[in-house]
Parts: structure tokens; C-alpha cells; sequence
């Protein structure tokens, strides 16, 4: 079954990963088992890619709440660096409730620039950027 | 400046590789299956309640440094493990572990890994590597994922070390540093049969081993009903990547345990663990249909290809197996 899905490479719109090539093991009743080095396969790129594509779409619905002042820009970065409020929290060494408060545009109006800058680092971007988010 | 003489070899998997390949440095050859099957690797749960990357989290494998761990204390393998709240301090201590000729296993954090091909690029912490030199703040290091060797600069690399999140390394390093000469891997192999059997059959908890698998079964049979089809092709989604994207060699490390049995009947001359072996390999080529299948469902919206009941009962059959493996396993003598 593997070989025919590598045949099949059309279904994968073209994706990525073609420039690493990784060890797999495989099994057949009569040659036992065996190791390859190769590409990915589709059904696999498909399952990574899928992966992506939610992060991009949670992106989509963080970028709409912004403009309907929902949301403020730390959400944005947040989702951007594909972070989640207890990862942020870690690194930001503070509790998820400040994290949540500083979510919103009435929490993160408040901020020093400590704060502010924490954030910045954090994210790689400068302050300027973490306040005027290009959406 | 010091850059050790590093055999790189890829592997499936990074912890395994990265422990076979820190022994093969000490002259001690042990292959990856080997590594993974001393040190019970393989393993299986479903943690509904624990979400990563906004899905439950399923695990096909014991938790990170337990490999190399238990390896060394079976075979008798003196080493050293560190964890530092200082980060300069981290590395300060590598490159003295590194000049007195070591080459040190580090856990990193993958989001910010720069020569990680960018599609694995996600907080996912529990990435192992070498390091085995380094020269004017650049290190050396071989990554059992990449086909060459690579590196990475000081600030990068004591950024990955003190990634945050699940798992977090916290600066986490380890290397072997004596290595005993004849070493009997017999008994640790019997040993490392016996909890991988323990963990997949023996624990009585619903979450666990093959009975975990069932449970994710059940679970699964459900999602469309409850979440819609998109949140349900996502959560099966989460569950193939942890099966076969990065490091697992395929099939949830199901291929690398039947290579470690099909081994093991060869050294401890034990026939019917050669029969074991051929029946793990078709239960991974089972797991590997099953993802195949359930890929189909990730491709973009639209209703599900395959039916939730009919990928449910793919993991009942591969449950059924393993239960029968392992009980028979357990038995090892």
C-alpha cells in the first residue's frame, strides 16, 4: 500500500517537504522488516498540512475579532506563533487569568512597557509592531 | 574549538536515536530497535482531558527521556543528566562536558529550531539531539531527523533548551560516560519485554495500552455526531500526526518494536518471538491502513470519506492484536 500511495503524489496540492528526507521502517510478510529513507509520504503531508491550515483559519477568526475590537493584538501574535495561553503564560511568567485580561483591548490598553516589551521579545517583534498589528 | 568524531545516522525515532548513537560513540553498537525495546518505549494513551494544540492528546510512546534512561540503568551504563534553572549555566556546563570529550544528548523545544524543516516547527518540546562540538559560539550538532549534520548558534541553542510549555527541557542534558565492557543484554531485553507488556496489557486503567485504544475507538464513533465533521477530521487529525509525523518511524513506533522483537528472537535464540515479531509487523501495517484511511478525512471541508465506525473498527482490530501480542509476551521468560 505504500508504494501505490507515493505513486499517487497528485493529491497533495503540491505541498511541502521535499527537502529533508526522513528514516522509515517498513514490514512485508516476506522480506521481513526494512528501512528507507525518503520523503514523506501524501497521506502524511495531507494530515500535516491539515495542521496548518487550522492555524491559519484560527488566524482568520483572531484577525475579525480585532477589528470588531474583540481582541486585542496579543491574541493575534499569540495565535500567530501558533502559541496557546498556557504556553504564552510559561513564558511570560505570569498566570493564564492576566494573559486572558491582557487578551482584550481594555487589558492590554492598560500595559506598561515592561509588559509591553516582554511581550515584544517574546513574539520577535518590536513594540511598535505589537501595538499596530498588520492584519 | 572541539569537534568530536560523531557518527550521524538518521533514525525513526530522536530519542532512540540519539541514545544509540551516544553508545556507538562509546564503542558499545546497539541499534535503535534495540534501544527502543530495553528501554519499554512503546506505549499508548488517550488523554481526552489533556489538549495540545487544541485536540486530546494521544501518545504512542512512554514519556521523553524514559528511553534513555531506563537503556542505560539496564545495561548497566554510567551516565550523567542535568537540568539548570540558569540558562548560561546550561551551557556554560556543555561545553565542559563537551571539551573533556563527550558528546551530550540535549531535549530542545522545536518552534524555534532553525534548521528544522518549517512544517515542524510547533511548541513541541520533547525533540532530543546531539550536540558533539563546538567552535567561537556555533555547536555542532547531529539531529537523527535531518539526512546531514548541522548547526545551530549559542543564543539559538539556549533558546530551544529553555523552550516553555508541556514538557518543558528546562535545559535538560545527558551523556553517558562509561561504558563497562562485556555487557549481558540479554536480561535486559527479558526485562524490557516484560513492562512494555505490563504497560500495554497489565495496567488496569481504561486510558492506557490496548485498553486505551479501545476507548479512543469508542470515542471516536462519536466525534462527528458531537463536534462536526471539521473538528472531528481535526481530532483524527491530531491522532495520525501524533502517529506518524515526526519521529516515529511509521505507525506509531509499532515498526521499530517488531524490528526490536524480531532482534531480540536472534539474540536471546528465541523462536517464537521471530512469530511475535511477524504478527507486530502486520499489526503496524494495520495502523498504518488506518492512517492511510483516516488521512483521507483531513483533506480540506467537504463530508468525511471513510466513516468514523469504519476507522473505529480498524483500531478495535489493531487493539485486539496488541492485547494478543503482549499477553503472550508477558510470559517471556
Amino acid at each position: 500500500m505504500h508504494q501505490e500511495e507515493k505513486q499517487n503524489t497528485g493529491e497533495t496540492d503540491g505541498l511541502l517537504y521535499t527537502y529533508n528526507r526522513e528514516l522509515f521502517y517498513h514490514f512485508d510478510k516476506e522480506k521481513g522488516f526494512s528501512r528507507e529513507i525518503d520523503y514523506q509520504v501524501p497521506a502524511n503531508q495531507t494530515i500535516i498540512k491539515q495542521s496548518w491550515d487550522a492555524a491559519e483559519q484560527r488566524l482568520d477568526e483572531v484577525r475579525s475579532l480585532i477589528r470588531a475590537g474583540k481582541r486585542s493584538p496579543i491574541a493575534y501574535y499569540m495565535e500567530k506563533t501558533l502559541m496557546e495561553i498556557p504556553i504564552l503564560a510559561d513564558y511570560m511568567e505570569m498566570g493564564k487569568w492576566r494573559i486572558r485580561k491582557h487578551m482584550k483591548p481594555k487589558g492590554f490598553n492598560k500595559l506598561k512597557p515592561e509588559i509591553l516589551e516582554k511581550y515584544a521579545s517574546i513574539f520577535g517583534i518590536s513594540v511598535d509592531a505589537l501595538k499596530n498589528p498588520e492584519l | 574549538m572541539v569537534k568530536l568524531e560523531f557518527e550521524h545516522r538518521q533514525a525513526g525515532h530522536c530519542e532512540n536515536g540519539v541514545t544509540s548513537n551516544l553508545l556507538n560513540y562509546h564503542k558499545f553498537k546497539i541499534s535503535e530497535p534495540m534501544v527502543f525495546g530495553i528501554g519499554a518505549g512503546l506505549f499508548f494513551s488517550y488523554l481526552p482531558f489533556l489538549k495540545m494544540q487544541h485536540a486530546p492528546t494521544t501518545s504512542f510512546r512512554v514519556w521523553p527521556g524514559m528511553v534513555f534512561d531506563r537503556t542505560t540503568k539496564m545495561l548497566g551504563i554510567k551516565k550523567r543528566v542535568h537540568r539548570f534553572r540558569e540558562p548560561r549555566e546550561s551551557m556554560t556546563k556543555l561545553n565542559e562536558v563537551l571539551e573533556q570529550g563527550y558528546p551530550v544528548g540535549l531535549q530542545v523545544g522545536t518552534y524555534h529550531l532553525p534548521f528544522f524543516p518549517p512544517e515542524y516547527r510547533m511548541h513541541y518540546n520533547m525533540h532530543n539531539l546531539v550536540v558533539y562540538g563546538h567552535d567561537n559560539g556555533t555547536y555542532f550538532v547531529s539531529d537523527t531527523l535531518m539526512e546531514r549534520l548541522v548547526e545551530i548558534s549559542y543564543d539559538d541553542l539556549m533558546r530551544v533548551r529553555y523552550a516553555k510549555g508541556v514538557f518543558a527541557p528546562q535545559g535538560r542534558m545527558y551523556y553517558p560516560i562509561h561504558v563497562p565492557d562485556n555487557i549481558d543484554i540479554k536480561p535486559a531485553i527479558i526485562k524490557g519485554i516484560k513492562k512494555t507488556a505490563y504497560n500495554m496489557s497489565g495496567i488496569p486503567f481504561p486510558l492506557i495500552g490496548a485498553k486505551g485504544i479501545r476507548y479512543l475507538a469508542g470515542r471516536m464513533r462519536k466525534w462527528e455526531k458531537n463536534l462536526g465533521p471539521e473538528r472531528a477530521a481535526y481530532y483524527l487529525g491530531q491522532v495520525l500526526r501524533m502517529e506518524e509525523e515526526v519521529g516515529t518511524a511509521g505507525a506509531g513506533f509499532r515498526y521499530i518494536y517488531g524490528a526490536f522483537l524480531e532482534e531480540a528472537s536472534r539474540v536471546l535464540k528465541q523462536d517464537w518471538l521471530r512469530e511475535m515479531s511477524v504478527e507486530m509487523g502486520e499489526n503496524a501495517n494495520q495502523w498504518r491502513a488506518f492512517s492511510y484511511y483516516g488521512s483521507r478525512n483531513c483533506k480540506k471541508r467537504g463530508k468525511p470519506e471513510q466513516s468514523y465506525d469504519f476507522l473505529a473498527d480498524m483500531l478495535l482490530d489493531c487493539a485486539d492484536r496488541e492485547e494478543k501480542i503482549f499477553k503472550k509476551l508477558a510470559r517471556i521468560k
